[in-house]
C-alpha cells in the first residue's frame, strides 16, 4: 500500500516519535549526567545540565569503592544467562507441543501457566523460601536461577506458541511425508524457521532474567560473592553519605550486558525468514 | 509398481461424513484425476492415500499391500502441497534433497539424483537460490523436485496449479504431463480445473459431497456421463438442461415434447422410462448451433460474449429456461433478437427425474482410439 503522509501528519508522528523517546531515554541521560558529576555537585542548587567541573572519575573509583563490583556484574550476567538457557530449554518444547498437539487439558494447562504468571513471585516468595530451604538450595546461584527461569517459562511459552503457530502445518507434514520423524522435522525445519521468535523470547527471557534477579537475591541468598548487581549496589549506600555519582555509573556499566546480548542476537530478528514456504 | 486400491474407504470427522463408502482402483501408471466442487472431500481423499489423515474404515491397497497403518515413505507415495510447503530456510538444492538426507542417502548420490531431478525441472541455474528467491512457478517446481528424487512408485498432487496465473498454468500443465510420460509413476492429482482434468487425465474420477458419481476416461465423461451432475460437471460452459416430456419410448430411442411443443426423438435407451414422465434434456453449449433444423428451439440472446474465434451466447427459451451457445466467431446474433438454435439429436442426452441418465449410443472405441 502505497500511502502519503500531509505535512501535519509528519509532523504529528515525529513529535509523537520524539514524545515517547524523550520519556524513555530522559532518565538514562539524566543517570549519565549524574554519573559525571562530582558528589558535591549532585544536588546544586539551582540545577546545572552541563557544568565545568564534569569527570569521568566516578567510573574509576566505584571499582575501589566497591571491590565486589566486577564480581556482581559478572554474577548478573552469569545467572540471566543461566535462567534464560534453563527457561529456553523448557519453552521450546512446551510451546511446540502447546501449539501442535491436542491432548486433554491443554488448554486449562496453558491457562494454569499465565494464572501463576500473573500472581506474581512477591506474593509466592514465602513458600518459595521454605522450597528453597527444604531442597537446601539457599545461598546458592540455584536458588535465583531455578525461580527466575520459573517464572520466565510462562510467558515464553506465551509468546513462542503463538510463533509456532504461525508456522505453516504443511511444512510439517512435507517433511512427515518425506519421512522425517517428529524430532527431525522439529530441529531441521521448525526450529530454524522460528528462529526469529526464538531469538525474541530468549532476549525478553534475559532481559526479565536480568530485572527480576532483586527479590530473589535479596530473600534466598546471604553469600556476598553470589550477589548481583541489583543487590550489590546497595554498598554504595549506607555509608555517611549514598555516592549517587558511583552508583550511576554502576548502573549504567551494569547495563551493558543486556545491551551487548541485544546487539548479537538483534541481527537474528528478521522478518520474513518464512518467505516462500507456502503460497501467500 | 503403484496400482492403488480403496476398498470401502470411509472417513468422519467427529459426526460428519466426509467421505462415504468409497471404492477405487487405480491402474499402474495412470495419470488419475480427482475433480469435483469445493468440499467435496477430494483433499481428505489424497491426505488418506497420502497417510496424512487415519481413515475411519476401509483399507488402501498400494501394490496389493494394505497400507492403512503405515507412515508415508513406507507406502512409497510422495506428495506436492497445495501450498508448496517448502522449507523456506534452506536452498533448492537442500530443499530437493530432504527425503535424501532423512534416509541418510551418501553425499555422492544425493548429488546426482538432485542434480537429475534440477534436469527435468529446469531448476540448474536455481539451485542455490532461497525460495523466496523463486517466482510461482520456480517453487511449484522445487516442490515437485523434493517429491520425484525419492522415485516413489505414486505421486500425489493437491491442486498444485492453483494460484498459478493461466499462461504459467498452461505451461506447467504440459510439463506435468510430459513428467509423467517421463517417470511413468501413477499419479493421483486433485484439480478443480476442468481443463487440467480433460487434459491429463487417463481417468477422471468426480466426487460429490464425499461420493464418487463416476469414474472413467476424460472422453467417456463427457459422452456418458452418468448423472446430471457429472454432465453439468464435466465440459465447459455447462450443459443446458431443458425440461422435457416423454411421448413415445420404442427401439429407436424416446420421442419427448418440450415446452414450445415440437416432438424430438433422441436415440437413446428408453430402460425405466414410460410414456408421460418428466425428463431433462441435455444439450451442451457447442452442440447447438443457430439455425434451423430437424431438432431445435427459439431462444431469445441475454449477453453476447464475443471472444474472437467463438462468441458465447447466454439466452433464454420462451418460458425462461437459460440456454447457453457457443456460436461461430462472426455469427449475426444480437441481444433480445429471437433466434432458432439446432442441435443432432444423436448429441442430446437425457436424464430421468431422479438425474439418472439413459444410456446414449456412443461408439466409445471410435474415441478410444483417438485417445
Ligand atoms: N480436520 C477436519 N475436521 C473437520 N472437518 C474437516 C476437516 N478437514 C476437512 N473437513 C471437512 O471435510 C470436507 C471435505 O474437505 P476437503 O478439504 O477434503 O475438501 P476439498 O474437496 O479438498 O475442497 P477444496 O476444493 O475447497 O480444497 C469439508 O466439508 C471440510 O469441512
Ligand atoms: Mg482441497
Amino acid at each position: 500500500m502505497i500511502h502519503k503522509y500531509t505535512l501535519w501528519e509528519k509532523i504529528g508522528l515525529y513529535s509523537a516519535i520524539a514524545v515517547f523517546l524523550i520519556f524513555v531515554l530522559a532518565p538514562f541521560a539524566e543517570a549519565f549526567m549524574v554519573s559525571l558529576r562530582p558528589i558535591e555537585s549532585v544536588f546544586r542548587v539551582p540545577y546545572q545540565f552541563f557544568s565545568d567541573d564534569m569527570t569521568f572519575a566516578a567510573y574509576v573509583d566505584m571499582w575501589s569503592e566497591v571491590p565486589g563490583l566486577a564480581r556482581y556484574i559478572f554474577n548478573s550476567f552469569f545467572i540471566a544467562a543461566c535462567v534464560t538457557l534453563l527457561a529456553i530449554v523448557c519453552i521450546i518444547p512446551a510451546a511446540y507441543s502447546f501449539s501442535r498437539f491436542d491432548y486433554r487439558g491443554r488448554n486449562s494447562l496453558l491457562t494454569a501457566f499465565l494464572a501463576i504468571n500473573m500472581v506474581g513471585a512477591a506474593v509466592l516468595i514465602i513458600p518459595l523460601y521454605k522450597l528453597m530451604f527444604s531442597l537446601g538450595l539457599l545461598n546458592s546461584y540455584w536458588s535465583m536461577i531455578l525461580p527466575g527461569a520459573a517464572f520466565t517459562v510462562p510467558t515464553g511459552i506465551f509468546l513462542m506458541r503463538s510463533y509456532f503457530l504461525r508456522i505453516p502445518k504443511e511444512l510439517e507434514e512435507a517433511a512427515y511425508v518425506d519421512g522425517a520423524g517428529r524430532l527431525y522435522t522439529l530441529w531441521r525445519v521448525i526450529l530454524p524457521v522460528a528462529l526469529p521468535g526464538i531469538v525474541v523470547v530468549t532476549i525478553t527471557t534475559f532481559i526479565t532474567a536480568y530485572a527480576q534477579q532483586f527479590l530473589f537475591a535479596l530473600t534466598f541468598n546471604g553469600k556476598d560473592e553470589y550477589h548481583p548487581l541489583t543487590v550489590g549496589l546497595y554498598q554504595f549506600f549506607g555509608r555517611e553519605r549514598i555516592l549517587w555519582n558511583q552508583v550511576m555509573a554502576a548502573s549504567l556499566v551494569g547495563t551493558l550486558p543486556v545491551l551487548i546480548v541485544y546487539v548479537f542476537l538483534q541481527k537474528y530478528i528478521v522478518a520474513g525468514l518464512t518467505a516462500g514456504a507456502v503460497k501467500e | 509398481m503403484g496400482q492403488l486400491k480403496l476398498s470401502g474407504v470411509t472417513k468422519t470427522f467427529g459426526k460428519a461424513q466426509v467421505i462415504r463408502p468409497t471404492d477405487l482402483v487405480i491402474e499402474d501408471g495412470d495419470f488419475a484425476v480427482f475433480v469435483g466442487p469445493s468440499g467435496c472431500g477430494k483433499s481428505t481423499m489424497l491426505r488418506m492415500i497420502a497417510g496424512l489423515e487415519e481413515v475411519t474404515d476401509g483399507t488402501i491397497e498400494i501394490d496389493g499391500r494394505v497400507v492403512n497403518d503405515l507412515p508415508p515413505v513406507k507406502r512409497g507415495i510422495s506428495m506436492v502441497f497445495q501450498s508448496y510447503a517448502l522449507y523456506p530456510h534452506m536452498s533448492v538444492y537442500e530443499n530437493i534433497a530432504f527425503p535424501l538426507r532423512v534416509a541418510r542417502t551418501p553425499q555422492a548420490e544425493v548429488d546426482k539424483l538432485v542434480n537429475r531431478a534440477a534436469d527435468v525441472l529446469q531448476l540448474q541455474s536455481r539451485l542455490q537460490h532461497r525460495p523466496g528467491a523463486l517466482s510461482g512457478g520456480q517453487r511449484q517446481r522445487v516442490a515437485i523436485g523434493r517429491a520425484i528424487v525419492r522415485e516413489p512408485s505414486v505421486f500425489l498432487f493437491d491442486e498444485p496449479l492453483s494460484n498459478l496465473d493461466a499462461a504459467l498454468r498452461a505451461e506447467m500443465r504440459v510439463e506435468l504431463s510430459r513428467l509423467h510420460a517421463q517417470l511413468g509413476n501413477t499419479m493421483i492429482y486433485v484439480t478443480h480445473d476442468q481443463i487440467e482434468a480433460m487434459t491429463m487425465a487417463d481417468k477422471i474420477i468426480v466426487l460429490r459431497d464425499g461420493m464418487i458419481e463416476q469414474a472413467g476416461d476424460p472422453l467417456t465423461l463427457y459422452h456418458q456421463p452418468r448423472n446430471r451432475f457429472v454432465a453439468g460437471f464435466i465440459g465447459n460452459p455447462t450443459m443446458n438442461f431443458l425440461p422435457v416430456t416423454a411421448t413415445g419410448v420404442g427401439e429407436g430411442g424416446v420421442t419427448v415434447r418440450g415446452e414450445d411443443g415440437a416432438e424430438i426423438l433422441i436415440p437413446v435407451s428408453a430402460e425405466g422410462v414410460r410414456t408421460g414422465d418428466t425428463l431433462s434434456l441435455g444439450v451442451r453449449p457447442d452442440d447447438l448451433h443457430p439455425g434451423e433444423g430437424e431438432a431445435g428451439m427459439p431462444l431469445v440472446p441475454d449477453v453476447v460474449e464475443r471472444l474472437g474465434n467463438q462468441t458465447v451466447v447466454y439466452a433464454n427459451t420462451r418460458s425462461g429456461t437459460p440456454v447457453c451457445v457457443v456460436a461461430g466467431g462472426s455469427e449475426d446474433v444480437r441481444p433480445g433478437r429471437e433466434i432458432r438454435a439446432r442441435f443432432d439429436p444423436a448429441d442430446a442426452h437425457l436424464f430421468r427425474a431422479d438425474d439418472t441418465a439413459l444410456a446414449r449410443r456412443v461408439d466409445l472405441a471410435r474415441l478410444a482410439a483417438l485417445a
